[in-house]
């Protein structure tokens, strides 16, 4: 009861200080320049990802980078479990259907990172849609099939090409004089606004985060998945040694 | 409209950490955690709302709404999502070893 | 606009409620799945599609995995007697 008033008091004092702010009309600050000056800068048609790969490249990459961490901590904590049985998947109607579904899962990954810098989208989310897929095979067709197919260290060959690429692509800036993550300043091509072929680095630097999520996603659900199937594997031993007893 | 959506996220927020100080299963603190990390977003998204806006996509017609913070979060989210994998491989560790996610029990049987 | 926000809104309450004050775990999750697709829908009537997707891809989908996969963890000795069963029946 004390931690429920506890609670709605916070509640309150959050209130108290929001209730008295208007209904803006209009943006000042940063995000005020960054929406005048963001299709002359950097030819990108979306603002966010404007942002994200140009004005704070930088803080990107730390973010990739604590996607790595935490690859690093789950592959940690499970370090001495061993693959020994893989789950047995589902029936042949949810096998066929998935198996339909899997290529147009893949292009609208695909699309959603490629067109990251002229619609809503980007690295982030593509990566995250293909982290999906192999769950979603993972899931249907047991992970002994997952893992002959997509072998655990492709994946990490995979993310760590995505953080290589990144951070070669915020060098080309600095070799050019220009600083790290550098776009336009840099040499890279800006184009026209709305066109494919646009916004110098930011479809590249999508390109590199989709490879890390995506990678890094699937690795941590793949790890979680291994140490439960050890577990079960340990167990029906033990039964069956108990049976022989 | 901008109240109903500060209101919300502020429920939202008190939930989750209701959640987390009140419920004694692990799986319970987690998704208290995922509750309230949602809630603080969308305090955050609502605070770059602007009346009337459009989304922030070139070619724009009219006043767009702040992008900065749809950037902060679009990063937040992701950080997120591995924040709650590493927090549920912890759980499961220790599942390996007191055999329970009650944390009494745990509490209990380190005494 | 500002009625379905609201509507919107008070669902979205409700599920964090259920959330939270569910006995099974299992019930908890599924309503943190529905909590997300919402929250994406929140994002897009505050004019920010970028967030919708990401929310929408990762709250509903990945999250929702992850916890499936450790709450199973946590439950052994049913899927033992479920494996034992398909064992008998073949």
């Amino acid at each position: 009861m004390g931690l429920l008033l506890l609670c709605l008091g916070i509640g309150w004092w959050l209130w108290k200080g929001v209730a008295a702010m208007e209904d803006p009309e209009f943006i000042i600050g940063p995000a005020a320049y960054y929406i005048i000056n963001t299709a002359e800068e950097t030819g990108a048609a979306n603002i966010v990802a404007a942002i994200l790969f140009d004005y704070r490249g930088i803080d990107t990459l730390g973010e990739a980078s604590v996607i790595y961490t935490t690859v690093c901590g789950v592959a940690m904590l499970f370090s001495k479990s061993k693959y020994k049985r893989s789950s047995a998947g589902l029936s042949f109607i949810a096998r066929r259907g998935v198996s339909f579904l899997v290529p147009f899962l893949l292009l609208y990954g695909s699309t959603i990172i490629l067109m990251g810098h002229m619609t809503p989208g980007g690295g982030f989310q593509g990566g995250a849609v293909f982290a999906t897929v192999t769950i979603l095979l993972c899931i249907v067709f047991g992970s002994s099939f997952e893992m002959s197919r997509i072998k655990p260290k492709t994946k990490e060959t995979i993310e760590s090409l995505g953080g290589l690429f990144f951070v070669f692509l915020g060098g080309v800036g600095l070799l050019a004089g220009a600083g790290f993550l550098a776009n336009t300043a840099a040499g890279f091509p800006r184009g026209q606004v709305g066109n494919f072929l646009s916004a110098g680095a930011i479809p590249l630097l999508n390109i590199a985060v989709g490879m890390k999520v995506g990678a890094g996603l699937s690795t941590i659900f793949y790890s979680m998945v291994r140490v439960l199937e050890l577990e079960f594997g340990e167990q029906m031993s033990e039964v069956e040694g108990n049976d022989k007893n | 409209m901008i109240k109903i959506s500060y209101a919300t996220a502020i429920f939202v927020f008190c939930i989750g950490l209701y959640t987390i100080l009140s419920k004694r299963n692990l799986f319970k603190t987690v998704i208290g955690l995922t509750i309230m990390e949602s809630g603080a977003l969308m305090l955050i998204v609502t605070a770059g709302y602007v009346h009337g806006g459009v989304p922030p996509l070139i070619p724009m017609e009219g006043q767009a709404v702040n992008p900065l913070p749809h950037a902060f979060t679009l990063t937040a989210i992701v950080i997120g999502a591995s924040d709650v994998a590493l927090a549920l491989a912890l759980v499961i560790k220790v599942h390996r070893r007191y055999k329970t996610v009650d944390l009494d029990k745990i509490r209990g049987l380190k005494e | 606009m500002t009625a379905f926000f609201a509507f919107v809104c008070v669902f979205l309450a409700l599920t964090a409620l259920v959330a939270s004050e569910a006995e099974e775990v299992l019930s908890a999750v599924i309503s943190l799945s529905v909590f997300g697709v919402l929250m994406a829908m929140v994002f897009v009537i505050l004019q920010a599609p970028d967030v919708a997707l990401t929310q929408a891809v990762i709250n509903s989908g990945l999250v929702t995995s992850f916890f499936l996969v450790a709450y199973s963890q946590t439950q052994k000795p049913n899927l033992l007697e479920q494996k034992q069963d398909i064992g008998d029946g073949q």
